[in-house]
């Protein structure tokens, strides 16, 4: 955490100023907000206008408490050497609790959230990761003597909005997995009153962390958002929809195995128990490590970690056609557009996996 | 020349630089394409870098890390690449305009400048 961006005073200066005095120039700031407008699925031009927005807002206070998690969604968002556009969100806000970050142990950094609750009360943005376990009334995670989920209860109250990061906040995610010990749950199960964004993934995209942010110190509000909490301009579309091998799925073009002339020729992971097609995300264009590749086009299909109970719905390796995913609607508009080819190709593996199924 | 059916979305974008051009050069409206909105892959980018090679232009701007725009072989299409100090690409538009919004100095940027030259030379 970054000590300065505690102090209050800080908070009431703008974030342009806040960044000039750290030497980052306008133009600087221009390139910054037209890569979050690309990000958001803004047109470019909008970039012009975020960043004057966002020179003018004002930096938001945020407690971030990690509950049921294995830390990878922290490690995902905060993880670089270097300066990134996802560290950007550390200058766009006051991150005033995040114990796997902050400096402050113990009674003293209890002390800091209590301090921080109660000077913005209303105000703060409240950012969790991790489920939350409710068996045995919460007992089965606790920091500092108190469960996660009356801290969750108590801290909703002021809070502006609560963004749930990662699959376990959304969903409940591996620690909700059958048969579900700790009773784990999502943030939006517990909490009712309040609006929350999920960023679902195992781990999330990091940068939708900082284009969510952006939306709500550019616009004053939460982006819009799909039937699942998510927001729609990362979640509005499949893996597949935004796939750079579509092309292969229309032309009926499949790898059998991870080894054959299909593999090797990059051709569509459909067989292979890719579950792009009812996957919503931004993976196939923000993609990872710094928009090097994502999991297709290394190689390996989509695991659907952005989906409710993906962890209970079989092999990842099983096609769809065969798994327990989606609906028979769903996978039919997956395949309606390669109607012919796709269809025969979810015949095709169904019938593979029978006889795999069968030993024959 | 690239295997066409690997190229449908670089052929696509390629329509659409066509037709912000034209636009550009009927009533000198500008346009952009955000080109990481796009699901593009390796034979598509390499079809789009050769057919909007690079031109009698190309700039290098340090702000914020480094980022390369060179005017292409078609006058008033520009292909802008923002990376992070580390190098990473952060965004990449092929831009339709006279000049790119980026190159020229900002305003808060100017007024900066002006006071700090006055306070050199007082």
């Amino acid at each position: 955490m970054k000590g300065e961006a505690m102090r209050n005073d800080d908070r009431e200066i703008t974030l342009g100023e806040y960044l000039a005095a750290r030497g980052v120039s306008r133009r600087a700031f221009l390139k910054f907000a037209c890569s979050l407008a690309s990000l958001m699925a803004l047109p470019p031009s909008a970039g012009v206008a975020m960043a004057e927005a966002l020179a003018k807002a004002k930096r938001p206070s945020v407690l971030w408490f990690p509950f049921q998690e294995c830390t990878g969604c922290t490690e995902s968002i905060t993880r670089s050497h270097e300066p990134t556009i996802e560290s950007m969100i550390f200058d766009m806000i006051s991150l005033d609790y995040q114990e796997t970050l902050m400096a402050a142990a113990g009674h003293q950094s209890e002390a800091a959230r209590e301090q921080a609750m109660k000077d913005n009360y209303g105000k703060y943005l409240l950012l969790i990761d991790g489920s939350v376990a409710t068996g045995l009334e919460g007992a089965y995670s606790c920091i500092g003597g108190q469960t996660n989920l009356s801290w969750l209860t108590e801290a909703a109250k002021g809070a502006a909005a609560i963004i749930a990061i990662g699959s376990c906040a959304s969903y409940g995610g591996i620690p909700k997995a059958n048969p579900n010990p700790t009773g784990a749950r999502a943030v939006s199960d517990i909490v009712k009153d309040k609006p929350i964004v999920n960023i679902p993934g195992c781990p999330p995209i990091p940068a939708v962390l900082t284009g969510v942010l952006a939306h709500f110190l550019t616009f004053g509000s939460l982006p819009e958002l799909d039937p699942l909490g998510r927001p729609k301009a990362f979640y509005g579309e499949t893996i597949h929809d935004r796939c750079y091998r579509r092309p292969f799925y229309d032309q009926g073009r499949f790898a059998k195995t991870f080894d054959d002339e299909g593999a090797r020729n990059g051709w569509c992971l459909y067989e292979l128990g890719c579950k792009g097609p009812v996957t919503y995300n931004a993976c196939a264009t923000i993609k990872w490590n710094a928009g090097t590749s994502f999991p297709i086009q290394s190689g390996h299909g989509c695991l659907g970690c952005s989906e409710p109970d993906f962890w209970d719905k079989g092999s990842f390796y099983r096609p769809l056609s065969v798994a327990h995913w989606g609906d028979k609607a769903t996978l039919g508009g997956a395949a309606a557009v390669g109607v012919a080819l796709g269809a025969a190709a979810a015949l095709a593996a169904r019938r593979r996996q029978d006889k795999i199924v069968k030993g024959d | 020349m690239s295997d066409l059916r690997d190229t449908a979305y670089a052929t696509a974008i390629l329509h659409e630089v066509a037709d912000l051009l034209a636009k550009l050069a009927a009533d000198g409206s500008a346009g952009a394409i955000d080109l990481r909105a796009m699901p593009l892959g390796p034979a598509d980018r390499a079809r789009l870098k050769e057919v909007l090679a690079q031109g009698a232009v190309k700039v290098s701007v340090d702000a914020g890390g480094p980022s390369e725009i060179f005017e292409t072989v078609y006058p008033g299409v520009w292909w802008t690449c923002h990376r992070n100090d580390a190098g990473e690409t952060i965004s990449e538009f092929i831009e339709v305009t006279d000049c790119p919004q980026f190159l020229k100095s900002q305003p808060d940027d100017i007024r900066a400048g002006a006071s700090g030259l006055r306070r050199l030379l007082e």
